[in-house]
């Protein structure tokens, strides 16, 4: 019952730049790359607009037929312009995208290490669909931060600016409209381009969608049995068709975006053009620079015409980034000692049984609720076997929680040979117990690989004595591929029985001092739980046992018998 | 170029085609207007420069020349707003017959996908694929036509400048081709590092309690580290591709606009040629390459959409091939062998209408389930089941109880033997058959599955319009009251991701409930008090007796209480691997039934 509700979708309200800030913060752009992406950039633009004015100004010179002299430098600045271009714009990009996915990577990890210590209990508002889409789309929209969004604003800016320069020493009349022009286009079209964007989270309904994909899937079966398929399927349909809808409204205002630039080049040209003209007549320019003006702006127009789809990024960025910064807010319901204890100083090595006690231990999920665990006291013995009974929901979950340290302790506390767990590192603690879990969950993979999850290193002849104890041995055999047969997502390929003694195989496996068994015998026949249970607590071989069951068979061997109900133990019989 | 896949997607545009051919004539549109921009400042130059004509005088081209700037900003509006709108519709629809093809496939096939991979296609695959329909197709089609028709005008006006430009462009299409196999090929590998990824990670995100409860979250961590790592190895190496390609075109038409500025100028020396006609060649000359670029990069930014068509189309090919064979659905792992189908199941008719299950009885003869790898989950099943009789399903873990259920459920097709149920032949049924039938079932899984929701929603999955009082009754009936006087908020409390966690044995009452609060006649229990203490499993147990009267019951489970009393059971052997046994249901002994519900046989 870990039912600590936290609102998922509650954005924290950061502004715009403290969420760059903190983005930039934990993995920072490789400033230098970028900066040397730039300058590339910069010179392919400038190639673009030299090409563009030099070619102008040649064909106009020779119209005038000055002799090849004169045309000869023209001719070979744009020759050398038009093969540049080509590879500095390779350069460029190449150069950016490299920066930008070796920080995706870096990502994903930080993902994951924030996920790791919430899981379970801590995300509980938090649906694993949206958790896959971060990981995934949300972490790579952050692309932009890192490849595009610097060099393209820097190459508009600073190719806006050279050519009203270059222009205005020309005629400053030509530069006053080019200049006018750009600056609608450059400050016009990113404002209009994010008129698209509404105020729904866009991003956070993209999480929902695979959320509900994943719900479908998963859920396939119960959903066809009861004739919803087609409810719940509508229902995703009508998330992607939102998400569809506001895809066309982001359309339709980048398209709107695109056509201002068009508009304000064609004011630049005809503007330019027209100035010239009359400047040419007035022999305030020189007839050859006629053709210069206007070819110069639909150049620098070149570099311009990115920023509308540019500013969308950029505040996806900001988006992914905040869905992504959320996970920093939830606090990790256990960590670890600032001065832990080491795992060999409490528990010997090799594994024999260690001393378990709970003592006035308290645990509570919720502050509104009752405890789960309510002044719990108890002594398992080293070596010995304790059976825990207790109706559906009496605590005996929370006992494996409060062991395993996935929940804080309210009040009390538990010991492995009188060491508190609370003072050792989390992973020294879980180090202690080999854990059969409530849910026996398995991994896509094969029968070996989810059997030698806790010890990849076992040999062949200890994973086949693991298989014996767990009973599955002859099952195995009978198999065409034997430990090789996959067991498919989250063991879905194989039976319920089956599963759960795959993962009574891997808890056995584990050299660890005491066995954790959550409902060892559920879902198997008498006989098999019968023999299971001998060959267990053989395999435990004087190994401490802690065994939650519901089978009065399973008792016969207990050396203890503790029965909670309301998180209380409310009864305790010796052997 | 298209090749067979687009083809296939090309089918499937049938409903968008209105919207493309406006893109594509918009592109076109938008093409003219370069060229006449083109002429127009050609013009203009030529007049100012050689006649040194005022602004008046040019008026009249300096009107036309801004006219045809606004007229290619419109054409460009609305073109891509209508191919946007076309591409969604069309992505819709594919995602739309995805989700159906994957539900009509059903669980056995589901069981062997990855949920993460699933969902990734679903989502993003084929939201990739309005940049190919969108962009990529239209664009194509326009790169197709406008370098022809420039080049025409060119041959027509200028000659030697169309040569050159023609020289150049013979050399596009080998290049074209060079680049786009190897990207076919590593956007391929990319997506697969992608779905790998997702349904790693997906995977992690729901075990990373049992990784940690091992000690072996660093091996997931590594994992994400090396999957993440073989992504960013694919995406530069289709970017790679890409920009190369993008370098290659550049590098031509650079040439070409730069050889022809050469020779313009060389003419213009002479006189060859007129300087607005040089003005105008120069200006349109980079437009024969310019529509190549764009279509070229738009290749290559819809490759991704493209290679989950592929895997979408894959999909959707099972149906059509199920349509002519209706037995023989092909599945992931669990597909079934062609050769082992029986004669018998070769029907080709199907059925829209399911038999009444409250009068119908369920026969099964010599039924068999034999997955792919030859692992036989079923063999030699013989039972017949009277309306509201009350079977067992014994047998020891793994000898295929719940495969029998599914057969019923339709999740698992027959391989060997008859199935059928008031007469009619499981195999024949079509999907609305198969949604009849299960309407009248309800089922409780060996592994329930909560949907996120209230307690209350997921009770009434089965029967929405259930009053409360019907609703308290089956709470009682269940031992669900203690679970719910637990939960925050009782009924309204959420569950399911993202709302309370239930334990197993929680998870089942709430199936249990939800089984038994519909008015399903057919009654298909999987384990159902598996994960029940001994004292809610009697509980239960005890109150289950009048909800199960009256129904067609099927009970598959070691677990079964002693004062539950069976008109059949149906041992299963221990190993249908072993040998080919044949099973029959055999009535239960007098003392065993319950009195007076023993139908004589």
């Amino acid at each position: 019952m870990n039912a600590n509700v936290i609102n998922a979708n509650a954005r924290t309200r950061r502004t715009n730049l403290e969420v760059l800030r903190t983005l930039v913060a934990i993995s920072p752009p490789p400033w230098r790359r970028l900066i040397g992406a730039m300058l590339l950039g910069l010179a392919a633009a400038g190639t673009t607009v030299g090409l563009l004015a030099g070619s102008g100004a040649l064909i106009d010179r020779a119209a005038l037929r000055p002799g090849l002299a004169t045309i000869a430098g023209l001719l070979a600045v744009v020759e050398v312009l038009a093969v540049l271009r080509a590879p500095l714009r390779y350069a460029e990009r190449l150069h950016t995208h490299e920066a930008a996915f070796g920080a995706l990577g870096h990502w994903r990890l930080w993902l994951y290490d924030r996920l790791e210590p919430l899981l379970p209990g801590a995300l509980g508002a938090w649906r694993s669909g949206d958790l896959l889409h971060r990981a995934i789309d949300d972490i790579e929209a952050l692309t932009d931060l890192y490849s595009r969004a610097p060099g393209t604003v820097g190459v508009a800016v600073a190719v806006s600016a050279l050519s009203v320069v270059a222009v205005g020493s020309l005629l400053p009349l030509g530069a006053a409209i080019l200049g006018a022009a750009l600056a609608v286009a450059v400050v016009g079209s990113p404002l209009l381009a994010i008129t698209g964007r509404t105020r729904v989270d866009e991003r956070a309904l993209a999480g929902q969608l695979t959320a509900e994909v994943v719900e479908l899937v998963q859920g396939a079966p119960e959903l066809l049995a009861f004739g919803l398929d087609e409810t719940f399927r509508a229902r995703a349909e009508a998330t992607a068709e939102r998400l569809a809808r506001l895809e066309r409204r982001r359309t339709r205002a980048m398209a709107a975006a695109s056509a201002l630039v068009v508009v304000c080049l064609g004011v630049a040209v005809v503007g330019t053009l027209a100035a010239a003209v009359s400047a040419a007549r007035e022999h305030r320019l020189e007839g050859i620079m006629i053709a210069v003006l206007p070819l110069t702006a639909i150049g620098a127009f070149e570099a311009v015409a990115p920023l509308g789809t540019l500013a969308i990024r950029i505040l996806d960025v900001l988006d992914a980034g905040r869905r992504l910064l959320a996970l920093n807010e939830v606090p990790a319901p256990v960590s670890d000692p600032s001065n832990p204890v080491a795992l060999h100083d409490s528990v010997p090595t090799p594994p024999e049984g260690v001393a378990v006690a709970f003592d006035d231990a308290t645990l509570r999920y919720r502050l509104d609720r009752p405890p789960a665990l309510d002044a719990v006291s108890f002594a398992v013995p080293p070596g010995s076997a304790t059976a825990i009974l207790g109706q559906t929901g009496a605590g005996k979950s929370s006992i494996v929680n409060a062991l395993l340290r996935f929940w804080p302790l309210e009040k009390g506390s538990v010991t492995v040979n009188a060491t508190s767990l609370e003072q050792m590192r989390q992973a020294d603690a879980r180090r202690v117990f080999a854990l059969l879990d409530q849910d026996a969950r398995l991994f896509a993979g094969t029968i070996r690989q989810n059997v030698a999850l806790g010890r990849p290193e076992a040999t062949a002849a200890e994973i086949a004595e693991a298989l014996r104890a767990a009973q599955l041995d002859e099952w195995v055999r009978s198999l065409p591929n034997g430990l090789e047969t996959p067991v498919g997502e989250s063991g879905n390929q194989v039976s319920s029985g089956q599963r759960r003694r795959i993962a009574l195989a891997r808890a056995l496996l584990v050299r660890r001092p005491v066995l954790l068994l959550d409902e060892p015998t559920t879902n198997l026949d008498d006989e098999t739980a019968d023999a299971l249970i001998d060959t267990v607590l053989a395999a435990a071989l004087g190994r401490t046992v802690v065994l939650v069951t519901h089978r009065s068979e399973d008792l016969r061997c207990m050396d203890q018998i503790l029965t909670l109900d309301r998180g209380r133990v409310v009864a305790t019989s010796h052997r | 170029m298209p090749g067979r896949l687009d083809r296939r997607l090309l089918a499937e545009v049938r409903g968008a085609r209105r919207g493309l051919a406006i893109a594509v004539a918009t592109g076109l549109g938008a093409a003219v207007c370069i060229v006449v921009q083109a002429g127009l400042l050609a013009r203009i130059v030529d007049r100012a420069l050689l006649h040194h004509a005022a602004v008046a005088a040019v008026t009249p081209e300096l009107v036309g020349l801004g006219a045809a700037f606004v007229v290619r900003a419109l054409l460009q509006l609305v073109g891509e707003i209508a191919s946007q709108k076309s591409a969604t519709t069309i992505t819709s629809e594919l995602r739309h017959e995805l989700l159906d093809e994957a539900f009509r496939l059903g669980p056995a096939w589901l069981a062997g996908e990855r949920t993460g991979e699933l969902s990734l296609t679903a989502t993003r695959g084929i939201n990739a694929l309005n940049t190919y329909f969108g962009r990529y197709l239209p664009q194509a089609t326009v790169a197709l036509i406008t370098p022809v028709g420039i080049l025409a005008w060119l041959a027509a006006v200028d000659w030697p400048s169309a040569l050159i430009l023609l020289g150049l462009l013979l050399v596009i299409p080998p290049v074209i081709a060079a680049f786009t196999k190897r990207a076919r090929q590593e956007a391929a590998r990319r997506w697969r590092s992608l779905a790998s990824l997702s349904a790693r990670m997906l995977e992690l995100l729901q075990g990373l309690p049992t990784l940690r409860a091992f000690g072996r979250q660093e091996h997931g961590r590594r994992e994400v580290a090396e999957a993440t790592e073989s992504l960013r190895r694919g995406t530069m190496r289709t970017l790679r591709v890409s920009f190369l390609s993008a370098l290659s075109l550049d590098l031509l038409a650079g040439l070409g606009t730069g050889l022809v500025a050469m020779v313009l100028g060389l003419r213009l020396l002479h006189g060859d040629v007129s300087l607005s006609l040089a003005m105008a060649v120069l200006l349109v000359s980079p437009e024969v390459f310019a529509p190549l670029r764009r279509a070229s990069a738009e290749y290559h930014a819809s490759a991704e959409g493209k290679v989950a068509a592929e895997r979408v189309l894959d999909v959707l090919a099972q149906s059509r091939r199920q349509a002519t064979a209706p037995h023989e659905r092909p599945t992931a792992r669990w597909s079934l062998p062609r050769s082992g189908a029986n004669p018998t199941l070769a029907t080709p008719r199907t059925t829209g209408t399911a038999p009444e299950l409250s009068r119908s009885t369920i026969e099964l003869v010599e039924v068999g389930v034999r997955f792919a790898g030859g692992v036989r989950a079923l063999s030699g099943v013989n039972l017949v089941i009277a309306p509201k009789e009350h079977v067992l399903v014994r047998g020891r873990s793994g000898t295929g109880k719940s495969t029998l259920l599914s057969v019923l459920l339709g999740f698992v097709t027959i391989t060997s033997g008859r199935a059928r149920i008031g007469g009619v032949d499981l195999g024949t049924l079509d999907a609305a058959g198969w949604r009849e039938l299960r309407r009248q079932m309800a089922w409780v899984s060996p592994r329930p599955y909560v949907f996120r929701g209230t307690l209350e929603d997921n009770l009434r999955m089965g029967n929405p319009e259930l009053g409360e009082a019907a609703i308290e009754r089956v709470l009682q009936r269940c031992g669900l009251c203690r679970v719910v006087s637990r939960l925050p908020e009782g009924l309204a409390t959420p569950v399911g991701e993202g709302g309370a966690a239930l334990s197993t044995g929680e998870r089942q009452l709430v199936a249990l409930a939800r089984a038994l609060l519909t008015d399903a006649p057919l009654l298909l229990l999987d384990e159902p008090l598996a994960h029940l203490d001994e004292e809610t499993a009697a509980t239960v147990d005890a109150n289950l007796a009048s909800a199960l009267d009256g129904r067609t019951v099927l009970w598959a489970g070691h677990h079964v209480p002693t004062r539950r009393h069976f008109d059949q059971v149906l041992d299963l052997p221990t190993s249908p691997a072993a040998a080919d046994p044949t099973t029959h249901g055999h009535r239960a002994p007098p003392p065993l039934s319950r009195t007076g519900s023993l139908r004589s046989s």
